[in-house]
């Protein structure tokens, strides 16, 4: 692990953020933006197929994925970069383990969605109401998404003691 | 300066700042956030439609969005309201809060005029082509909450005095 460690701050992004005090700041904001964007799209699509905001026709609203899917690349890159600063404050950290818990069933979330309803939720009128396990599957979406928030902003609190 | 020494000293500022539990500053921080998203992200949704889909599909369902967009922004008001408790001298002293206000201000100003365009009575319910400077408004609007998220991040990096009581000494 220690060796895995000092390779990560070998690599030239390490060294980009630590190197140059505007980055970690920069991407924090690119980071929160990020978020937004995820919160904005997946999170509206999510409460929509929860029955908050019926009228809505749901395809348009899946059409704005697009842009929670740059705010994913955008978080994750951002993320990486941030890990690649300081990878022990990552690493030993148990809110990041806890966050990467989250993410990862949000990732079996979603493929579940897509093989599952996805078909049955595009057909749906604007003031239709989405299917059983559809409901189930966004209620999910939504508490993980604000779960990842709150991991992530916990990340702080549980610093381990630094050692490089 | 005094007056922000005073406020760091009532029990409430110690609290948030001292006290040795998760639901002190920790909670209030991710509150803050929480709100962010919500208030910021439903604007993500109500502008990107108006830029995007206004044309094909009616406005007036998204109002609806709107109570949680407000939840969201009186989430922050409170929780920043208790960060400024904890930290007076820390965003007082520092002019990147007062552009923060500001932004947060000009994008509320601009959200309330879009709003009035928008959702016209019995317009709303079908689909139209909005004017340019409707459209326009809408995407400044996002910028100046992106340039709102980036002045509240520099502000951890940019102050002069994190408490007063120790710069008057």
């Amino acid at each position: 692990m220690d060796s895995f460690i000092d390779w990560i701050l070998a690599t030239p992004p390490s060294y980009f953020i630590l190197h140059y005090g505007w980055v970690w700041p920069v991407s924090e904001t690119l980071h929160f933006i990020g978020l937004v964007l995820m919160a904005g799209t997946v999170g509206v699509f999510d409460l929509r197929l929860l029955g908050l905001g019926k009228g809505i026709a749901p395809a348009p609203l899946h059409k704005l994925l697009r842009w929670g899917i740059a705010g994913f690349v955008i978080s994750v890159l951002t993320g990486l970069l941030f890990i690649s600063g300081a990878p022990d404050q990552y690493f030993f950290n148990s809110a990041f383990h806890v966050k990467l818990a989250c993410l990862t069933l949000t990732g079996i979330n979603v493929v579940l969605f897509y093989s599952l309803e996805f078909r049955a939720v595009r057909a749906m009128g604007p003031f239709d109401t989405a299917p059983l396990r559809a409901r189930l599957m966004a209620g999910a979406s939504f508490v993980l998404l604000i779960a990842v928030m709150c991991a992530g902003r916990m990340l702080t609190f549980f610093r381990p003691p630094t050692v490089y | 300066m005094s007056l922000l020494a005073w406020i760091e000293q009532t029990g409430l500022s110690v609290w948030i700042r001292e006290a040795p539990t998760l639901w002190a500053f920790p909670f209030i921080l991710f509150l803050h956030t929480l709100g962010l998203a919500f208030l910021v992200g439903i604007n993500v949704a109500f502008n990107l439609w108006i830029v995007g889909f206004s044309d094909r599909y009616p406005m007036a369902p998204l109002e609806r969005l709107f109570p949680v967009m407000w939840a969201g922004f009186w989430v922050n008001a409170a929780s920043g309201f208790l960060l400024l408790i904890a930290y007076p001298a820390k965003a007082l002293t520092d002019e990147v809060f007062y552009l923060k206000m500001g932004l947060i201000t000009a994008c509320l100003v601009q959200l309330n005029w879009l709003r009035q365009q928008v959702f016209v009575e019995r317009d709303a319910s079908i689909a139209r082509i909005l004017s340019a400077r409707v459209r326009q408004v809408a995407i400044v609007i996002l910028i100046f909450w992106a340039g709102a998220i980036l002045a509240g991040r520099f502000l951890a990096y940019t102050y002069n005095i994190m408490m007063a009581g120790e710069a008057m000494l």
